[in-house]
Protein backbone atom coordinates (compact mmCIF):
# COMPACT_ATOMS: atom_id res chain seq x y z
CA UNK A 1 0.00 0.00 0.00
CA UNK A 2 2.76 2.42 0.92
CA UNK A 3 4.97 1.74 -1.87
CA UNK A 4 1.69 2.36 -4.44
CA UNK A 5 1.00 5.56 -2.77
CA UNK A 6 4.82 7.06 -2.88
CA UNK A 7 4.49 6.30 -6.67
CA UNK A 8 1.23 7.67 -7.02
CA UNK A 9 2.33 10.85 -4.89
CA UNK A 10 5.60 10.44 -7.02
CA UNK A 11 3.95 10.37 -10.50
CA UNK A 12 1.38 13.41 -9.77
CA UNK A 13 4.51 15.64 -8.54
CA UNK A 14 6.07 14.71 -11.74
CA UNK A 15 3.27 15.40 -13.77
CA UNK A 16 2.63 18.69 -12.08
CA UNK A 17 6.02 19.88 -12.62
CA UNK A 18 6.10 18.89 -16.35
CA UNK A 19 2.78 20.51 -16.78
CA UNK A 20 4.41 23.50 -14.93
CA UNK A 21 7.20 23.65 -17.00
CA UNK A 22 5.04 22.93 -20.19
CA UNK A 23 2.78 25.57 -20.10
CA UNK A 24 5.32 28.66 -18.84
CA UNK A 25 9.09 27.22 -20.71
CA UNK A 26 10.68 30.30 -20.38
CA UNK A 27 9.51 31.68 -16.88
CA UNK A 28 7.93 31.40 -13.83
CA UNK A 29 8.61 30.49 -10.72
CA UNK A 30 9.67 27.16 -11.34
CA UNK A 31 11.99 28.21 -14.33
CA UNK A 32 13.80 30.29 -12.25
CA UNK A 33 14.14 27.72 -9.45
CA UNK A 34 15.11 25.20 -12.65
CA UNK A 35 17.69 28.29 -13.49
CA UNK A 36 19.00 28.18 -10.13
CA UNK A 37 19.46 24.30 -9.93
CA UNK A 38 21.23 24.39 -13.17
CA UNK A 39 23.77 27.01 -11.85
CA UNK A 40 23.92 24.77 -9.07
CA UNK A 41 24.88 22.14 -11.00
CA UNK A 42 27.10 23.60 -13.49
CA UNK A 43 30.39 23.23 -11.61
CA UNK A 44 30.13 19.48 -11.29
CA UNK A 45 29.05 19.64 -14.73
CA UNK A 46 32.43 21.39 -15.89
CA UNK A 47 34.24 18.99 -13.38
CA UNK A 48 32.56 16.46 -15.19
CA UNK A 49 33.69 17.45 -18.53
CA UNK A 50 37.76 17.96 -17.14
CA UNK A 51 37.78 15.21 -15.81
CA UNK A 52 36.56 12.90 -19.42
CA UNK A 53 38.03 15.27 -21.80
CA UNK A 54 41.41 13.36 -21.63
CA UNK A 55 39.50 10.37 -22.36
CA UNK A 56 37.45 11.97 -24.91
CA UNK A 57 40.88 13.44 -26.67
CA UNK A 58 42.64 10.19 -26.95
CA UNK A 59 39.07 8.76 -28.23
CA UNK A 60 38.77 11.57 -31.04
CA UNK A 61 42.29 10.90 -31.65
CA UNK A 62 42.26 7.16 -32.98
CA UNK A 63 38.66 7.83 -34.08
CA UNK A 64 39.93 10.72 -36.17
CA UNK A 65 43.46 8.79 -37.21
CA UNK A 66 40.70 5.49 -37.89
CA UNK A 67 38.81 8.31 -40.21
CA UNK A 68 42.32 9.42 -41.51
CA UNK A 69 42.95 5.69 -42.54
CA UNK A 70 39.55 5.20 -44.06
CA UNK A 71 39.76 8.46 -45.84
CA UNK A 72 43.52 7.87 -47.29
CA UNK A 73 42.22 4.30 -49.00
CA UNK A 74 39.41 6.31 -50.36
CA UNK A 75 41.34 8.74 -51.84
CA UNK A 76 43.67 6.63 -53.24
CA UNK A 77 40.91 4.73 -54.82
CA UNK A 78 39.48 8.34 -56.24
CA UNK A 79 43.07 8.78 -57.41
CA UNK A 80 43.10 5.51 -59.16
CA UNK A 81 39.97 5.83 -60.78
CA UNK A 82 40.82 9.58 -61.85
CA UNK A 83 43.56 8.55 -63.38
CA UNK A 84 42.42 5.43 -64.78
CA UNK A 85 39.40 8.07 -66.39
CA UNK A 86 42.45 10.34 -67.61
CA UNK A 87 43.68 7.57 -69.50
CA UNK A 88 41.01 6.98 -71.13
CA UNK A 89 40.42 10.30 -71.96
CA UNK A 90 43.90 11.02 -73.53
CA UNK A 91 43.17 7.64 -75.40
CA UNK A 92 39.98 9.18 -76.26
CA UNK A 93 41.65 12.86 -77.79
CA UNK A 94 44.22 10.56 -79.44
CA UNK A 95 41.57 8.18 -81.28
CA UNK A 96 39.84 11.59 -81.83
CA UNK A 97 43.04 13.34 -83.48
CA UNK A 98 43.36 9.97 -85.63
CA UNK A 99 39.82 10.19 -86.96
CA UNK A 100 40.16 13.70 -87.77
CA UNK A 101 43.27 13.29 -89.56
CA UNK A 102 41.83 10.01 -91.75
CA UNK A 103 38.63 12.00 -92.53
CA UNK A 104 41.12 15.09 -93.36
CA UNK A 105 43.05 12.06 -95.68
CA UNK A 106 39.21 10.89 -97.15
CA UNK A 107 38.37 14.25 -98.03
CA UNK A 108 41.91 14.94 -99.81
CA UNK A 109 42.69 14.97 -103.13
CA UNK A 110 45.28 12.10 -102.28
CA UNK A 111 42.07 9.39 -101.84
CA UNK A 112 40.77 7.55 -104.63
CA UNK A 113 37.32 9.02 -105.80
CA UNK A 114 36.26 5.75 -106.46
CA UNK A 115 36.23 3.66 -103.70
CA UNK A 116 34.19 4.67 -100.52
CA UNK A 117 36.02 4.58 -96.60
CA UNK A 118 34.45 2.08 -94.26
CA UNK A 119 35.82 3.30 -91.14
CA UNK A 120 36.91 0.72 -88.80
CA UNK A 121 38.56 0.76 -85.50
CA UNK A 122 41.69 -1.72 -84.85
CA UNK A 123 40.81 -4.04 -82.52
CA UNK A 124 43.99 -6.13 -81.90
CA UNK A 125 47.66 -5.06 -82.78
CA UNK A 126 50.44 -7.67 -84.38
CA UNK A 127 52.06 -9.55 -81.53
CA UNK A 128 54.22 -11.88 -83.41
CA UNK A 129 57.48 -12.15 -85.46
CA UNK A 130 56.24 -14.59 -88.36
CA UNK A 131 52.84 -12.63 -89.21
CA UNK A 132 51.92 -9.09 -89.39
CA UNK A 133 48.06 -8.75 -89.06
CA UNK A 134 45.41 -6.78 -87.27
CA UNK A 135 42.07 -7.29 -86.85
CA UNK A 136 39.35 -4.01 -88.07
CA UNK A 137 35.96 -4.20 -86.24
CA UNK A 138 34.15 -3.94 -89.99
CA UNK A 139 33.22 -7.20 -91.88
CA UNK A 140 31.47 -8.36 -95.03
CA UNK A 141 28.03 -6.32 -94.08
CA UNK A 142 30.26 -3.27 -94.88
CA UNK A 143 31.40 -4.59 -98.10
CA UNK A 144 34.76 -5.10 -96.89
CA UNK A 145 35.50 -8.17 -99.16
CA UNK A 146 39.26 -10.19 -99.72
CA UNK A 147 42.05 -8.14 -100.87
CA UNK A 148 40.25 -4.82 -99.92
CA UNK A 149 42.86 -1.92 -99.13
CA UNK A 150 43.30 -0.88 -96.00
CA UNK A 151 44.65 3.18 -95.08
CA UNK A 152 44.83 5.21 -92.02
CA UNK A 153 45.31 8.81 -92.48
CA UNK A 154 49.43 8.81 -93.45
CA UNK A 155 48.95 5.91 -95.86
CA UNK A 156 48.57 2.34 -96.88
CA UNK A 157 48.34 0.06 -94.01
CA UNK A 158 47.69 -2.88 -95.95
CA UNK A 159 44.95 -5.87 -97.26
CA UNK A 160 41.96 -7.83 -96.09
CA UNK A 161 42.98 -11.54 -95.87
CA UNK A 162 40.32 -12.94 -93.57
CA UNK A 163 37.12 -11.16 -94.18
CA UNK A 164 34.78 -12.06 -91.57
CA UNK A 165 30.99 -10.88 -91.06
CA UNK A 166 31.91 -7.68 -88.81
CA UNK A 167 35.33 -8.26 -88.46
CA UNK A 168 38.42 -8.92 -91.07
CA UNK A 169 41.96 -9.71 -90.59
CA UNK A 170 44.33 -7.43 -92.30
CA UNK A 171 47.60 -8.17 -93.13
CA UNK A 172 49.89 -4.98 -92.94
CA UNK A 173 52.48 -4.33 -95.69
CA UNK A 174 55.19 -5.27 -93.17
CA UNK A 175 54.22 -8.95 -93.44
CA UNK A 176 57.05 -10.98 -94.99
CA UNK A 177 53.91 -12.38 -97.18
CA UNK A 178 52.86 -8.64 -98.49
CA UNK A 179 54.09 -7.32 -101.89
CA UNK A 180 51.78 -4.26 -103.04
CA UNK A 181 52.75 -3.10 -106.98
CA UNK A 182 54.24 0.65 -106.32
CA UNK A 183 55.87 3.56 -107.73
CA UNK A 184 58.28 6.59 -107.72
CA UNK A 185 55.88 9.56 -107.64
CA UNK A 186 58.79 11.54 -108.90
CA UNK A 187 60.86 9.49 -111.81
CA UNK A 188 57.64 6.94 -112.06
CA UNK A 189 59.60 4.01 -111.62
CA UNK A 190 57.55 0.85 -110.84
CA UNK A 191 58.64 -1.79 -108.30
CA UNK A 192 57.42 -4.10 -105.95
CA UNK A 193 56.60 -3.09 -102.26
CA UNK A 194 58.13 -5.86 -99.46
CA UNK A 195 59.18 -6.50 -95.96
CA UNK A 196 62.55 -5.17 -95.43
CA UNK A 197 64.79 -5.00 -92.30
CA UNK A 198 63.98 -3.47 -88.70
CA UNK A 199 60.03 -1.97 -89.77
CA UNK A 200 61.33 -0.86 -93.00
CA UNK A 201 60.35 -1.76 -96.51
CA UNK A 202 62.03 -2.32 -99.78
CA UNK A 203 61.13 -1.27 -103.08
CA UNK A 204 61.80 -4.38 -104.95
CA UNK A 205 62.05 -5.67 -108.63
CA UNK A 206 63.78 -1.72 -109.94
CA UNK A 207 66.56 -2.48 -112.77
CA UNK A 208 69.64 -1.20 -111.98
CA UNK A 209 69.10 0.88 -114.99
CA UNK A 210 66.03 2.91 -113.43
CA UNK A 211 66.58 6.23 -111.15
CA UNK A 212 65.51 6.38 -108.05
CA UNK A 213 66.57 9.08 -105.03
CA UNK A 214 66.52 9.00 -101.93
CA UNK A 215 63.92 11.11 -100.51
CA UNK A 216 61.34 10.07 -103.35
CA UNK A 217 57.63 9.44 -102.07
CA UNK A 218 56.43 5.59 -103.17
CA UNK A 219 52.40 5.30 -104.08
CA UNK A 220 50.25 2.83 -104.81
CA UNK A 221 50.71 2.06 -108.51
CA UNK A 222 46.85 0.87 -109.91
CA UNK A 223 46.27 -0.89 -112.66
CA UNK A 224 48.46 -0.61 -115.31
CA UNK A 225 46.38 -3.23 -118.05
CA UNK A 226 42.70 -3.71 -117.37
CA UNK A 227 42.97 -7.28 -118.03
CA UNK A 228 45.04 -7.36 -114.99
CA UNK A 229 42.91 -5.10 -112.53
CA UNK A 230 45.43 -4.04 -109.37
CA UNK A 231 43.49 -4.61 -105.75
CA UNK A 232 44.96 -0.70 -105.08
CA UNK A 233 44.17 1.83 -106.22
CA UNK A 234 46.38 4.84 -107.87
CA UNK A 235 48.19 7.01 -105.27
CA UNK A 236 47.92 5.52 -101.96
CA UNK A 237 51.02 7.31 -100.21
CA UNK A 238 53.31 4.12 -99.20
CA UNK A 239 56.60 5.76 -97.53
CA UNK A 240 59.52 7.62 -98.66
CA UNK A 241 62.88 6.60 -99.97
CA UNK A 242 65.75 6.15 -97.21
CA UNK A 243 68.87 4.86 -98.92
CA UNK A 244 69.23 3.53 -102.42
CA UNK A 245 72.23 0.78 -102.78
CA UNK A 246 73.26 -1.39 -106.19
CA UNK A 247 75.99 -4.19 -105.81
CA UNK A 248 77.84 -5.46 -109.25
CA UNK A 249 76.03 -8.83 -108.78
CA UNK A 250 72.60 -7.81 -108.24
CA UNK A 251 70.32 -7.35 -111.01
CA UNK A 252 68.27 -4.83 -109.20
CA UNK A 253 68.66 -1.86 -107.02
CA UNK A 254 67.93 -1.69 -103.03
CA UNK A 255 66.04 0.95 -102.62
CA UNK A 256 65.24 0.89 -98.73
CA UNK A 257 61.99 2.62 -97.93
CA UNK A 258 60.66 4.70 -94.70
CA UNK A 259 56.42 3.64 -94.48
CA UNK A 260 54.37 6.22 -93.90
CA UNK A 261 51.84 4.59 -91.27
CA UNK A 262 52.93 3.20 -88.09
CA UNK A 263 51.49 0.16 -88.09
CA UNK A 264 52.46 -0.51 -84.34
CA UNK A 265 50.15 2.39 -82.81
CA UNK A 266 47.06 2.31 -85.63
CA UNK A 267 43.99 3.26 -83.55
CA UNK A 268 41.26 3.59 -86.76
CA UNK A 269 41.96 2.42 -90.24
CA UNK A 270 39.61 3.03 -93.36
CA UNK A 271 38.70 -0.09 -95.39
CA UNK A 272 38.70 1.38 -99.30
CA UNK A 273 35.43 -0.30 -100.95
CA UNK A 274 34.90 0.23 -104.54
CA UNK A 275 31.78 2.35 -105.11
CA UNK A 276 29.11 0.88 -106.42
CA UNK A 277 29.49 -2.83 -105.11
CA UNK B 1 16.54 1.82 3.62
CA UNK B 2 18.71 3.24 6.32
CA UNK B 3 19.94 7.12 5.74
CA UNK B 4 22.80 5.84 5.28
CA UNK B 5 21.90 3.66 2.28
CA UNK B 6 19.85 6.96 0.85
CA UNK B 7 22.95 9.31 0.85
CA UNK B 8 24.79 6.64 -0.68
CA UNK B 9 22.18 5.94 -3.20
CA UNK B 10 21.69 9.92 -3.72
CA UNK B 11 25.17 10.70 -4.23
CA UNK B 12 25.41 7.68 -6.73
CA UNK B 13 22.87 9.30 -8.36
CA UNK B 14 24.03 12.26 -8.36
CA UNK B 15 27.53 11.40 -9.76
CA UNK B 16 25.50 9.22 -12.60
CA UNK B 17 23.41 12.16 -13.50
CA UNK B 18 25.84 14.56 -13.84
CA UNK B 19 27.98 12.00 -15.50
CA UNK B 20 25.24 11.34 -17.85
CA UNK B 21 24.54 14.96 -19.19
CA UNK B 22 28.30 16.17 -19.27
CA UNK B 23 30.34 13.06 -20.33
CA UNK B 24 28.05 10.18 -21.83
CA UNK B 25 25.33 12.38 -23.55
CA UNK B 26 27.97 13.04 -25.89
CA UNK B 27 29.03 9.66 -26.44
CA UNK B 28 27.58 8.75 -29.57
CA UNK B 29 28.07 5.10 -31.23
CA UNK B 30 25.73 3.99 -34.21
CA UNK B 31 23.40 6.79 -33.08
CA UNK B 32 23.00 5.18 -29.53
CA UNK B 33 23.89 6.98 -26.34
CA UNK B 34 24.85 5.01 -22.92
CA UNK B 35 22.51 5.86 -19.86
CA UNK B 36 24.72 5.82 -16.96
CA UNK B 37 21.75 7.24 -14.87
CA UNK B 38 19.45 4.67 -15.99
CA UNK B 39 21.35 1.50 -15.43
CA UNK B 40 22.19 3.16 -11.61
CA UNK B 41 18.84 3.53 -11.02
CA UNK B 42 18.68 -0.16 -12.32
CA UNK B 43 21.11 -1.66 -9.89
CA UNK B 44 19.74 0.86 -7.10
CA UNK B 45 15.92 -0.54 -7.28
CA UNK B 46 17.05 -3.91 -7.88
CA UNK B 47 19.04 -3.50 -4.33
CA UNK B 48 16.92 -1.71 -2.18
CA UNK B 49 13.41 -1.98 -4.13
CA UNK B 50 10.79 -0.50 -5.71
CA UNK B 51 10.18 2.88 -3.20
CA UNK B 52 13.68 3.34 -3.00
CA UNK B 53 13.63 2.69 -6.63
CA UNK B 54 10.52 5.14 -7.55
CA UNK B 55 11.99 7.73 -5.07
CA UNK B 56 15.60 7.69 -6.37
CA UNK B 57 13.74 7.70 -10.49
CA UNK B 58 12.12 11.00 -9.62
CA UNK B 59 15.85 12.44 -7.61
CA UNK B 60 17.84 11.64 -10.50
CA UNK B 61 15.33 12.88 -13.47
CA UNK B 62 14.95 15.73 -11.52
CA UNK B 63 18.79 16.33 -11.52
CA UNK B 64 18.56 15.31 -15.61
CA UNK B 65 16.37 18.28 -16.16
CA UNK B 66 17.58 20.42 -14.28
CA UNK B 67 20.57 19.94 -15.65
CA UNK B 68 19.86 20.20 -19.13
CA UNK B 69 16.92 22.80 -18.93
CA UNK B 70 14.70 20.73 -20.01
CA UNK B 71 11.18 19.79 -19.63
CA UNK B 72 11.05 19.81 -15.90
CA UNK B 73 8.88 16.50 -14.75
CA UNK B 74 9.56 14.83 -17.90
CA UNK B 75 12.40 12.46 -17.19
CA UNK B 76 11.56 12.69 -13.66
CA UNK B 77 8.06 10.64 -14.36
CA UNK B 78 9.69 8.26 -16.61
CA UNK B 79 12.61 7.36 -14.12
CA UNK B 80 10.30 7.30 -11.50
CA UNK B 81 7.50 4.50 -13.43
CA UNK B 82 11.01 2.50 -14.27
CA UNK B 83 12.64 2.45 -11.11
CA UNK B 84 9.09 1.15 -9.12
CA UNK B 85 9.03 -1.53 -12.07
CA UNK B 86 12.51 -2.43 -11.48
CA UNK B 87 12.19 -2.50 -7.53
CA UNK B 88 8.52 -4.62 -7.69
CA UNK B 89 10.77 -7.13 -10.04
CA UNK B 90 13.50 -7.09 -7.65
CA UNK B 91 11.91 -8.19 -4.55
CA UNK B 92 9.65 -10.39 -6.54
CA UNK B 93 10.91 -12.75 -8.91
CA UNK B 94 14.24 -11.35 -9.67
CA UNK B 95 15.85 -11.76 -5.96
CA UNK B 96 18.79 -13.82 -6.59
CA UNK B 97 18.76 -14.09 -10.22
CA UNK B 98 22.07 -13.49 -11.61
CA UNK B 99 20.87 -12.28 -15.13
CA UNK B 100 18.70 -10.30 -13.65
CA UNK B 101 20.75 -6.90 -14.32
CA UNK B 102 21.20 -7.64 -17.10
CA UNK B 103 17.49 -8.19 -18.25
CA UNK B 104 16.45 -6.05 -16.36
CA UNK B 105 18.46 -3.15 -17.98
CA UNK B 106 17.93 -4.10 -21.32
CA UNK B 107 14.05 -4.24 -20.75
CA UNK B 108 13.97 -1.31 -18.79
CA UNK B 109 16.46 0.68 -21.88
CA UNK B 110 13.27 -0.11 -24.10
CA UNK B 111 10.41 1.01 -21.91
CA UNK B 112 12.40 4.20 -20.91
CA UNK B 113 12.85 5.19 -25.22
CA UNK B 114 8.86 4.38 -25.43
CA UNK B 115 8.05 6.45 -22.64
CA UNK B 116 10.30 9.23 -23.12
CA UNK B 117 8.86 9.04 -26.90
CA UNK B 118 4.93 8.41 -25.73
CA UNK B 119 5.35 11.58 -23.48
CA UNK B 120 6.85 13.99 -25.81
CA UNK B 121 4.33 12.50 -28.27
CA UNK B 122 1.46 13.19 -25.34
CA UNK B 123 2.86 16.79 -25.02
CA UNK B 124 2.70 17.21 -29.12
CA UNK B 125 6.37 17.46 -29.55
CA UNK B 126 8.24 15.83 -32.21
CA UNK B 127 8.52 12.11 -31.17
CA UNK B 128 10.38 10.31 -34.07
CA UNK B 129 9.90 6.61 -33.46
CA UNK B 130 12.04 5.74 -36.25
CA UNK B 131 15.08 7.18 -34.95
CA UNK B 132 14.72 6.12 -31.22
CA UNK B 133 14.19 2.45 -32.80
CA UNK B 134 17.45 2.55 -34.83
CA UNK B 135 19.33 3.80 -31.75
CA UNK B 136 17.65 1.22 -29.77
CA UNK B 137 19.79 -1.71 -30.20
CA UNK B 138 23.77 -0.01 -29.97
CA UNK B 139 22.13 2.04 -26.69
CA UNK B 140 20.75 -1.73 -25.19
CA UNK B 141 24.45 -2.85 -25.57
CA UNK B 142 26.75 -0.48 -24.59
CA UNK B 143 24.05 -0.39 -20.97
CA UNK B 144 24.58 -4.04 -21.06
CA UNK B 145 28.57 -3.12 -20.87
CA UNK B 146 27.78 -0.83 -18.38
CA UNK B 147 25.76 -2.84 -16.20
CA UNK B 148 28.33 -5.41 -14.43
CA UNK B 149 30.81 -2.94 -13.41
CA UNK B 150 27.91 -0.58 -12.07
CA UNK B 151 25.94 -3.09 -10.27
CA UNK B 152 28.80 -4.10 -8.68
CA UNK B 153 30.02 -0.82 -7.69
CA UNK B 154 26.43 -0.23 -6.47
CA UNK B 155 26.26 -3.74 -4.58
CA UNK B 156 29.60 -2.48 -2.71
CA UNK B 157 27.80 0.80 -1.41
CA UNK B 158 24.45 -0.80 -0.84
CA UNK B 159 24.75 -4.22 0.51
CA UNK B 160 21.97 -6.84 -0.46
CA UNK B 161 19.34 -7.04 2.45
CA UNK B 162 18.33 -9.78 4.11
CA UNK B 163 16.40 -12.37 2.89
CA UNK B 164 13.64 -11.54 5.84
CA UNK B 165 13.37 -7.98 4.34
CA UNK B 166 11.73 -8.97 1.01
CA UNK B 167 8.36 -10.29 0.64
CA UNK B 168 7.81 -13.12 2.12
CA UNK B 169 3.88 -13.64 0.64
CA UNK B 170 2.17 -12.55 -2.69
CA UNK B 171 -1.42 -11.73 -3.32
CA UNK B 172 -3.32 -13.09 -5.48
CA UNK B 173 -5.28 -10.76 -8.26
CA UNK B 174 -8.73 -11.63 -9.69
Amino acid sequence: MVRRVVLAVLVIVALGLLTISFRSPTSGALHDAQSYGASALRPFQVAGVRVARPFRDAYNYVDSLSKAKTDLAKYKKLTRNYRAQALLNAGAVQKLSDLERLMRYESGPTYPKDFRAVNAAVLSFPSGSDSEQIVIDAGTTLGVRLNTPVVSADGLVGRVTTPGRTTSVVTLLTDPDSAVPARDLKTRVSGLIRHGQGGTLILDRVPKNEIVNKGDWIVTRGTVDRRYPDEYPYGIPIGRVVAVGTSDIASFLTVQVQPLADVDSLDSVAALVPKGK
Amino acid sequence: MSVADGLKAAALLFVAAIAQVSIFSQVDIFGGVPQLVLVTLVAVALLRGSVAGAIAGFFAGLIVDTATLGQLGLTSLVLTVSGYWIGRYGETTGRDRGHAPFSSVAVITVLYAFGVLLVHFMLGEPAPAGSVVEALLPTIVMNLILTAPVYALVRVLLRPRDRTDYATEVQLLG
